[in-house]
C-alpha cells in the first residue's frame, strides 16, 4: 500500500469510536427521544383524541412527516444508482453517506405510519385483512423492500472497509472487534469475493430504481387516488419524486457539511464536492419547481369549484404566508443563490441547504392538511376544533422523535463505520 | 305568428302568476274538513312513532320544529312547524294539508295510514305549550272494521287485479257496497298507486287494470298493497305477493371481481401483477442475500 494510501486509511478510520463527544451527543438525543416517547406513552393510553386530529384532519403532522421522511430516503437511489449506473465520478465518495441517510430515514418511516394508528397492536391486521387493491399494502410492501434493498446496498459495498476496520482497529473493545468480524464475512479480498460483491451490487443498483420510484409514486398515490381538490393530480408520482431528490440532496448537504467539521474530512469531502452537488441542488430544485408550476398553474387557470376554495386558502387565504414562505424561501431563492458559485462554498451551502430542507417539510404539511379542511361533505353543527387544525404539543413531540430517531442511526453508524468508501476515495485520489 | 307569440306570453304570464299566487296564497281548506279531530288521543306513545315518521318524511325539508333548519330556498318556503301561523291552524286543516299536499308538498294519503298521519299531528303538537287536544272523534267500531274480509283475485295473464269486499252486515258476513278500494305496489319510496280508486258496486268486486312491465324480484313476484276505506267500517290495509312483475335479476355491483370488491375478489390482474413484481424483486434480493454466505465460504480457504 502506498504512503498516500497509507494516510487515508488512517484518516477515514479516524472517527471510528465511540468518544467522549458520541457519548454527551448520543445521551442528550436519549433525553429528548423518552420525552417524546413519554408523550407517545400518553397517546396510547388515552388515544387519538390527545392529538389534533379530528374527523375532518385525519392526517396531520403524523402523515406530513411521513411523506418527508419517505421523500428524504430516496437520495440513496439519486446518488448510487442513478449517478453510479451513469458513471459519474465526483459523486462515488457521497454514496455512503447517501445510502446511511436513506437508511435511516426508510427504516424509521414505517415507525411514523405507526404513530398515526390509534390501535397500533392491531397493525399485523393489515397483512391478515388488507386488501390487495388499496395503495396502502402496495405502500408497505413498497417501503419493506426499499429499506431491505438500502440495508444491503449499504453493507455490500463496505464490506472490503468493515475488514479493514477489523484489521486495522486493534485498539478497539473486544465487542466492537467482534462485530467487525461478523459482519465483515472472513473478507480476503480474493478475486472471487470482489466478483459477488460487484455483481451483487451492480443488481442492487438496477433494482433500486424502479423500488425507489415505486416507494414515493405509491405514497402519492395515497392521495392521487381521491377525488379531493389539491390530491387529484395526474402528476402527483413524478411530483412526489422529484420534490424528494430536493429534500434527499440538500440532507445529504447537511450531512456532509456536519461529518467534514466534526470528523476533520475537509481533504476528503472537499470544497469543490460541495460546489457539484450544489449544481445538483439547483437540477433537482429547478426539475421540482417545474412540476410546481404545472401542479398550481393548471388547477388556477381552471379554477374549478372546489379547486377554487383550497388554491384560494394556499394563495391569500389561512395558508397564504405559509404556502408562499415555502415557495419563495425553500426553493426560488435557493435556486437563484445556488446559481452564483461563492454561494456553493460549503457553509453558504450548508445554510442553503437547512432552508430547503425546512420549507420541504413544510411542503409536506401543505399537501396533506389543507385539503382535509375542505371536505365535500362538510359535517354538520361540528366544533370549530374539527374544522382548523392545530396540532398539539403531545403530537409534536411524538413527530420530533422519528426526527431523533433517525439522528441516532446517522450517528451510530457514521462512528462505527467509515463514513467516505475507502476505496473510492482511492481512486478519486488516484486519479 | 302574431297570435302564437300572444299566446305563448299570455300562457308564461299565466304560469308566473299562478306560482306566485300560491306561494303567497293561503292554503284554505275546506270547512267540513278543517273541523274534523283526531280520533286517537295524543299521548307520548303516539308523539313518538309521529316523531320516527316526521323525521323519516318531513324533516327533510320542514327540518326538527323549533330549530329552524327547514330548506329555505325554496319556493315557497316548507315552514318550521313550530312557527305561530303552522299552529293556529286547526288539527283538521294540518290532516287536510299532509293528505292532499300542495305544489312541492307531496300528498302522503298513499304512504301514511290516516292514524300514522294523525300521529305526526301529535308530534307537530308537542311544540306548541298552549295546545290542548279537542274532544276525540268517534272511532269506528273496532268489531265492525274485525269483520271486514279482503279477497282479491290476480289475473297473471291477463294482468287484472280483482278485489272482493265482505263484511258482516245485519246477520251474515255479505259483500259490501260504497266501500272505497285503491291498489298500490309496495316500492321503496312511498306506494305506487296502481290504476284508480274504486267504489265498490252492490256485489263488493272491483277490478284494476295493472301494468305489464313492472319489475319484481328475480321470480317476478310483487308485493301488493289494497287499502279499503268504508264510512262505517273504517279503513282497512293488506298487503298481499303475486307473479304480476317482470323477473328482474340485478347482479349485485360486488359479484364480480373489482377494485372497489372485498380482498378475496381483487382483480386478476392485479393480483398477478403484484405478484410477479415482488416476487422478481425479491427473488434477486434473496440471491444477494445469500451470495453473501458464498462471500464467507470463500473466505475461509480462498483459492488465490
Amino acid at each position: 500500500m502506498s504512503v498516500a494510501n497509507e494516510k487515508i486509511v488512517s484518516d477515514l478510520l479516524k472517527p471510528i469510536g465511540y468518544g467522549k463527544g458520541f457519548l454527551i451527543w448520543m445521551s442528550f438525543l436519549t433525553a429528548i427521544l423518552i420525552a417524546c416517547l413519554y408523550a407517545y406513552s400518553i397517546q396510547l393510553r388515552e388515544g387519538l383524541g390527545v392529538t389534533g386530529l379530528r374527523d375532518y384532519v385525519s392526517w396531520g403532522i403524523y402523515i406530513a412527516n411521513f411523506v418527508f421522511f419517505v421523500a428524504t430516503s430516496l437520495i440513496g437511489m439519486l446518488i448510487s444508482a442513478v449517478l453510479g449506473l451513469t458513471n459519474i465520478k465526483w459523486a462515488s465518495p457521497l454514496a455512503r453517506i447517501a445510502e446511511i441517510i436513506s437508511l435511516a430515514f426508510a427504516a424509521v418511516a414505517g415507525l411514523v405510519i405507526i404513530s398515526d394508528m390509534g390501535r397500533p397492536d392491531r397493525f399485523l391486521y393489515l397483512f391478515f385483512y388488507g386488501r390487495i387493491q388499496s395503495p396502502i399494502i402496495w405502500d408497505v410492501t413498497v417501503v419493506t423492500t426499499y429499506v431491505v434493498i438500502s440495508i444491503l446496498l449499504l453493507y455490500l459495498p463496505m464490506i472490503p472497509d468493515i475488514a479493514l476496520c477489523r484489521d486495522r482497529l486493534t485498539h478497539l473493545p473486544k465487542w466492537q472487534r467482534k462485530i467487525y468480524e461478523i459482519l465483515s464475512v472472513n473478507w480476503q479480498n480474493t478475486p472471487e469475493q470482489q466478483h459477488i460483491i460487484r455483481q451483487g451490487v451492480k443488481t442492487l443498483l438496477i433494482l433500486i430504481i424502479p423500488v425507489a420510484l415505486a416507494i414515493h409514486t405509491v405514497t402519492s398515490w395515497l392521495f392521487a387516488v381521491t377525488h379531493r381538490p389539491g390530491w387529484d393530480s395526474t402528476i402527483f408520482g413524478p411530483y412526489f419524486v422529484t420534490g424528494a431528490f430536493v429534500s434527499g440532496t440538500a440532507a445529504v448537504i447537511i450531512a456532509m457539511y456536519v461529518f467534514r467539521r466534526i470528523y476533520h474530512l475537509e481533504q476528503y469531502i472537499t470544497a469543490e464536492l460541495f460546489d457539484k452537488i450544489g449544481k445538483l441542488l439547483v437540477l433537482v430544485s429547478l426539475v421540482y419547481l417545474y412540476f410546481n408550476i404545472n401542479e398550481y398553474l393548471v388547477p388556477v387557470y381552471k379554477l374549478k369549484h372546489a379547486d377554487a376554495a383550497h388554491l384560494h386558502e394556499l394563495f391569500q387565504g389561512r395558508f397564504a404566508i405559509l404556502y408562499w414562505s415555502v415557495q419563495i424561501g425553500g426553493l426560488l431563492i435557493p435556486i437563484i443563490l445556488l446559481l452564483f458559485k461563492p454561494m456553493r462554498r460549503p457553509l453558504p451551502l450548508f445554510i442553503v441547504a437547512i432552508f430547503v430542507i425546512v420549507g420541504a417539510w413544510f411542503k409536506r404539511y401543505l399537501i396533506v392538511i389543507p385539503t382535509m379542511q375542505h371536505p365535500f361533505l362538510p359535517i354538520q353543527n361540528v366544533p370549530i376544533e374539527y374544522q382548523i387544525y392545530k396540532p398539539t404539543l403531545i403530537e409534536i413531540a411524538i413527530t420530533v422523535a422519528p426526527i431523533i430517531l433517525v439522528l441516532m442511526i446517522i450517528t451510530i453508524l457514521s462512528k462505527t463505520f467509515p463514513i467516505l468508501p475507502i476505496q473510492e476515495v482511492e481512486n478519486h485520489e488516484n486519479n | 305568428m302574431r297570435i302564437i307569440k300572444y299566446f305563448l306570453s299570455l300562457t308564461l304570464l299565466l304560469i308566473f302568476l299562478q306560482t306566485a299566487l300560491l306561494s303567497a296564497e293561503e292554503w284554505e281548506v275546506p270547512a267540513d274538513k278543517a273541523k274534523r279531530t283526531s280520533p286517537y288521543l295524543f299521548d307520548e306513545n303516539a308523539r313518538k312513532k309521529g316523531e320516527d315518521i316526521f323525521k323519516r318524511s318531513c324533516a327533510s325539508c320542514h327540518g326538527i320544529p323549533g330549530q329552524g333548519n327547514n330548506i329555505k330556498s325554496l319556493v315557497p318556503i316548507p315552514p318550521d312547524l313550530k312557527e305561530a301561523k303552522v299552529q293556529k291552524r286547526s288539527d283538521g286543516e294540518l290532516f287536510y294539508m299532509i293528505t292532499t299536499g300542495r305544489g312541492a308538498m307531496p300528498s302522503f294519503k298513499n304512504s301514511l295510514t290516516e292514524q300514522e298521519r294523525w300521529q305526526v299531528i301529535s308530534y307537530i303538537r308537542s311544540f306548541n305549550k298552549d295546545y290542548v287536544q279537542p274532544p276525540l272523534a268517534k272511532l269506528v267500531d273496532s268489531a265492525k272494521l274485525r269483520s271486514v274480509q279482503i279477497i282479491p283475485f290476480f289475473d297473471t295473464v291477463k294482468f287484472k287485479v280483482s278485489v272482493l269486499v265482505k263484511a258482516f252486515q245485519k246477520t251474515d258476513t255479505l259483500p259490501l257496497p260504497d266501500a272505497e278500494v285503491s291498489l298500490f305496489v309496495k316500492r321503496y319510496f312511498g306506494n305506487l298507486p296502481i290504476d284508480s280508486i274504486r267504489i265498490t258496486p252492490s256485489n263488493g268486486k272491483v277490478t284494476f287494470n295493472f301494468p305489464s312491465n313492472l319489475p319484481g324480484d328475480s321470480t317476478g313476484n310483487i308485493q301488493l298493497i289494497v287499502k279499503v276505506n268504508h264510512e262505517m267500517f273504517g279503513e282497512l290495509e293488506k298487503l298481499y305477493v303475486a307473479k304480476l312483475g317482470v323477473p328482474t335479476i340485478k347482479p349485485p355491483l360486488t359479484e364480480k371481481r373489482a377494485m372497489w370488491n372485498v380482498g378475496k375478489k381483487a382483480p386478476l390482474w392485479l393480483i398477478f401483477s403484484y405478484l410477479i413484481v415482488v416476487g422478481a424483486i425479491w427473488f434477486f434480493l434473496v440471491r444477494i442475500i445469500l451470495s453473501i454466505r458464498k462471500i464467507k465460504q470463500s473466505g475461509k480457504n480462498p483459492k488465490l
